[in-house]
């Protein structure tokens, strides 16, 4: 039997907060509880009392009866807390180590050397005289503001005022195309855009008031742009709308009543908290709506027990402004852990310019995705010798499955702490498998399913604990989606994860649970395409793809990549008008056009001419034996399709490399 | 304008690479001079010379020494191409 990649210190296990609440667990229930095996099977059976004792033992500031701590037992229609008041932003910001006022909190550097820092203290007068201000211009509870942000500690500020007076906050990072921004943030309604104005990646400057002039123009609902950085606009803004900068807004918010108070508004459990995206297979991006009660929750039971987040550590996780991380990341705030911020390309001036980054900033969890490591590994970078990292004490990685290599790569040429694999989504605002304390590392694996989440393989019908299957969770858990946008009488949000398996989440990921209780992501298991750990929007590519000339129909896959074991890359298959041939030029055309209107993550490594897509005999497209024909898999349900035979061209396809 | 001393072959090599991949059509414009840094002007970043080296070394079927990759050697479309065109497995591969 191999051996595990890293075994926790007893002692130091033993002092971390998730042995500690397990012990508190033991003492308040009286059962024994002492195992991990046995103190999940509680939390997943007792949901109720487990969260009731996670809630008390947190320090979660919140008002209101802590009963019932869930109305009903069905893991689509349960609701927690119902009569619970708190504020997600408050959590964030309190006192959390007697005097940390003058710690600092937050740290904001760029690709250029620039470096801004926030101690506690600053951070919470800011917030509160930004929201302050945001409050005379009349933002209110309930409404919905956005952000077309760099990843930046303005942004943070930004997101702290706004949610601190029960805005919902929503964000997308600046290299979303226009049509990309206003599919999203046109659902939303949102009654006030934060924006910056200037972006630099790689070195190169980008002015962005074009984009935010066609985002705003297209956007009635905005009363109010607050920009990020800078002045605004070089000549008028849009008729019809105020502009502010953040820095006079929080001036003219320094001396309001809410600025010059201690107290801050609190809301009802489910108050929405966060508008995020999930990119679906057909139509817009799905809206989903997070509450401030789950997404605390959540995050204190993930950063607190499985991360062991504390005043002590520094956590840098690579991001953007538009990633559900970037969300994971500002949470850890509520921990006292002070939290990095980077703006700018990782590997620019210096191939190794996020590692020196992270040395600078004496960073000990360090969150990553597959894709950086594996550049670090092709561009023959040692760290462990060039760059050490001496405070490190974690590694997470996420965005897509890190391989059992990556593991052992990191472990000899980063660091020899615990390697980290967590897993989740936007949909649930967190990690359905994650790391934990006092448990080994095996490469390849996640330590642990998540605490008082009753995760299964499903197969055949069945949910097991251990097995290969679907992603299934089999219990409530307060950080489900409080809904959809849009979606008013919630079929859209049931069909998307409750109904593919009676009685369960389903989330659409395959993985394996281990006996010993590790489990391994093996990718998705639903028509979601996802290269290098980004979700995309089929039916944004293909609105901007069957818009061009010459195009008659597409379809995007998702393909294992020859070159790169364990990566995936995006294959665009086009069927084009009689006559037409994809040369190179049109091939050309197609990347730019996706750069440009939807994103560079929207631009496929293959496109490949077909003269038929797979359609079932209802007329409906099919993805799936489209893949399976890619990959040379046996086709799934041959039978329900209509022209079985295009298949065959598919899969000669199927070792093509990128042009 | 092109250097007579630049092995075409190779030069349209990277061209088209820089195309496929990061600058779709535009790459020979954008470049403008054989020696203009692609760090400077943003047409590449370390993560993409990465995989620039990945592309040459599997069509070329040569192998190119990590230690090497700096922009001494590979910072510009020139220096590119004189450093592969001075690889002794390049230079074996084209030999008759």
């Amino acid at each position: 039997m191999s051996e595990p990649l890293w075994t926790p210190d007893p002692a130091a296990a033993a002092r971390s907060e998730m042995a500690v609440f397990q012990a508190e667990c033991a003492r308040r229930t009286g059962r024994r509880l002492a195992t991990w095996g046995e103190f999940q099977d509680f939390a997943c059976a007792e949901y109720r009392t487990f969260w009731r004792l996670f809630l008390d033992w947190s320090g979660t500031l919140c008002e209101g009866d802590h009963e019932p701590v869930c109305l009903g037992d069905g893991v689509a229609e349960a609701r927690f807390f119902p009569r619970l008041r708190l504020n997600w932003t408050e959590n964030l910001l309190r006192t959390v180590t007697p005097g940390d006022a003058a710690a600092e909190a937050m740290v904001a550097v760029d690709e250029n050397g620039g470096r801004r820092a926030w101690t506690r203290g600053a951070l919470r007068e800011q917030a509160r005289a930004l929201a302050g201000g945001l409050q005379a211009i009349g933002v209110r509870s309930g409404d919905r503001v956005v952000a077309y942000a760099r990843h930046a500690g303005e942004t943070v500020l930004a997101c702290l005022a706004a949610t601190a007076l029960g805005a919902a906050w929503s964000a997308v990072a600046p290299d979303l195309g226009v049509e990309a921004v206003l599919a999203r943030f046109q659902q939303i309604e949102p009654v006030v855009l934060f924006a910056h104005f200037d972006h630099a990646y790689q070195g190169a400057r980008k002015g962005l008031e074009d984009r935010v002039r066609a985002v705003l123009a297209a956007l009635p609902s905005v009363r109010a742009v607050v920009v990020l950085d800078g002045d605004g606009f070089t000549g008028d803004p849009p008729p019809g709308v105020a502009l502010h900068t953040l820095d006079a807004l929080r001036r003219r918010g320094a001396a309001s009543e809410l600025a010059a108070s201690t107290w801050w508004p609190r809301f009802p459990f489910d108050h929405p908290l966060f508008v995020l995206f999930s990119s679906g297979t057909t139509g817009r991006p799905k809206c989903i709506v997070h509450g401030h009660g789950g997404t605390l929750l959540e995050h204190q039971k993930e950063h607190r027990l499985h991360s062991g987040f504390g005043p002590s550590d520094t956590l840098y996780f690579h991001t953007t402004a538009g990633w559900m991380m970037w969300n994971w990341l500002v949470s850890a705030l509520a921990c006292g852990t002070r939290i990095v911020l980077y703006d700018g390309s990782p590997t620019w001036p210096q191939p190794d310019a996020l590692l020196r980054m992270l040395q600078r900033e004496a960073v000990t969890v360090f969150g990553t995705s597959p894709a950086y490591v594996q550049y670090l590994k092709e561009a023959g970078l040692d760290p462990a010798r060039d760059v050490p990292l001496p405070r490190l004490r974690a590694i997470q990685s996420t965005g897509s499955v890190l391989y059992d290599w990556l593991f052992h790569w990191l472990h000899e040429h980063v660091a020899r702490v615990p390697v980290q694999s967590i897993s989740g989504g936007t949909d649930i605002l967190g990690c359905f498998v994650l790391g934990h304390p006092g448990l080994p590392v095996w490469a390849g694996e996640s330590q642990c399913v998540s605490l008082a989440m009753d995760v299964r393989a499903a197969a055949d019908g069945v949910a097991r604990r251990t097995g290969t299957g679907e992603l299934v969770c089999m219990n409530p858990f307060p950080s489900r989606p409080v809904g959809f946008l849009a979606d008013p009488d919630g079929t859209r949000y049931r069909q998307t994860y409750y109904s593919q398996h009676e009685g369960a989440w389903t989330h659409g990921d395959f993985l394996t649970l281990h006996e010993r209780g590790s489990a391994r992501i093996l990718g998705r298991s639903d028509g979601t395409l996802k290269i290098r750990g980004v979700r995309i929007g089929p039916a944004e590519l293909y609105s901007v793809v069957l818009a061009m000339e010459g195009i008659v129909d597409a379809m995007a896959l998702a393909q294992h990549a020859p070159d790169e074991p364990g990566g995936t890359r995006l294959v665009l298959l086009v069927v084009l008008a009689p006559g037409r041939v994809l040369d190179r030029p049109l091939m050309l055309r197609i990347k730019k056009e996706l750069q440009t209107r939807a994103s560079p993550v929207h631009v496929p490594a293959v496109i490949a001419q077909v003269q038929a897509l797979p359609q079932t005999h209802n007329g409906k497209r099919s993805e799936n034996a489209a893949s399976d024909a890619l990959h040379h898999r046996p086709v799934r349900n041959l039978v329900a399709l209509r022209n079985p035979e295009c298949l065959e061209e598919i899969r000669r396809l199927g070792g093509a490399q990128a042009p | 304008m092109q250097p007579a001393s630049l092995d075409p072959t190779l030069r349209k090599l990277v061209i088209d690479w820089l195309d496929d991949n990061y600058h779709f059509g535009e790459a020979e414009q954008l470049i403008g001079s054989d020696d203009r840094s692609f760090l400077q002007s943003g047409i590449l970043d370390s993560l993409g010379f990465v995989k620039l080296i990945l592309h040459l070394e599997k069509t070329l079927g040569i192998v190119i020494d990590r230690k090497d990759l700096t922009p001494a050697n590979f910072d510009g479309l020139a220096k590119i191409v004189g450093y592969v065109s001075a690889h002794p497995g390049y230079a074996a591969r084209k030999r008759p």
